[in-house]
């Protein structure tokens, strides 16, 4: 269910997406990498591109994933529960559980069951 | 506290990304606002429109939703430069580039994201290349700042439409040449 068109029609010359080809800000992605750590001093200038087209398919992942919560729930707004109890379903997300859990107080939505997912990668 | 547009759902239009008026309100989110939240978060509005575009017509998204989304990505990028620049001192090597992104995320289990991007990547060196190659101004893309990223966002708009990747934002050179894609 990825959203082909907008990265592939520029990789083959086509129309230009409707965001643009970076559609998240470099600068800012730059700033970010920088507060990852102390060793973090120099990054090279296709850094934050690359990170741009990874934020995005990574946004696109968990986002995919927590509407599948949301469905289950029988709703049709996308709400923070969801993305929690995508990310505790999804192992390679394993790093964000702290994250969420530390903003939903510890709870899930009760509609998310994990173990009726079928998340394994 | 002032929400800033981005986060209105029927306004996450492309009008919100011009950082340089908005950007105290655009990319804060509730809490502390200011700066800080700024510098650690990417935008509300750009994060949300990804969301969107991946999400059927009818699906709608929580406010908080974007804003922990906001804050998973930017765990998200933490974590992989973390690990890429591990890499990068362990070889001890000072700049972390494109390859060593790919790589820790392969090593962290993104592997799927791998390929797509090597191809972005792929696709801007061989930009690089051909503007180099034709005589123009030296990349600037290495000197990412406010400016550039303002640039960016002007460019964005000005989409000629026949695919270039856009780095040329980036570029201080207006070089017709670069444009031939």
């Amino acid at each position: 269910m990825r959203q082909a068109g907008t990265y592939s029609a520029i990789l083959m010359g086509g129309i230009a997406g409707r965001t643009g080809p970076h559609s998240l800000p470099l600068a800012r992605i730059k700033k970010i990498m920088k507060r990852s750590g102390d060793d973090v001093k120099m990054i090279s200038g296709e850094a934050p591109i690359v990170f741009s087209k990874a934020c995005e398919l990574f946004i696109e992942e968990l986002t995919q994933r927590a509407w599948m919560v949301t469905l289950q729930g029988k709703r049709r707004t996308l709400h923070k529960e969801d993305v929690a109890a995508a990310v505790m379903a999804t192992d390679i997300f394993d790093f964000l559980i702290q994250m969420v859990s530390d903003s939903n107080g510890g709870q899930m939505a009760p509609a998310a069951k994990s173990d009726s997912m079928v998340v394994e990668r | 506290m002032a929400d800033g547009i981005g986060s209105s759902p029927d306004s996450e239009g492309q009008h919100n990304n011009f950082y340089t008026a908005q950007g105290a309100s655009a990319g804060a989110a509730s809490g502390d606002g200011g700066l800080k939240e700024q510098d650690r978060l990417l935008p509300i509005a750009n994060v949300g429109r990804i969301m969107k575009h991946i999400l059927p017509p009818n699906a709608k998204i929580s406010k908080e939703a974007k804003e922990t989304m906001q804050e998973c990505v930017s765990e998200f990028i933490s974590f992989v430069t973390g690990e890429a620049s591990d890499k990068c001192h362990k070889e001890k090597r000072k700049t972390v580039n494109g390859d060593d992104i790919c790589w820790a995320l392969s090593t962290l289990g993104f592997d799927d994201y791998v390929e797509p991007m090597r191809r972005y990547l792929q696709k801007y060196r061989e930009m690089e290349g051909d503007r180099a190659a034709s005589g123009s101004h030296n990349s600037r893309a290495n000197s990412v700042d406010a400016r550039d990223e303002v640039r960016g966002e002007q460019q964005r708009y000005q989409s000629s439409g026949a695919g270039q990747l856009m780095f040329n934002a980036v570029e201080r050179n207006n070089a017709s040449t670069s444009r031939r894609l």
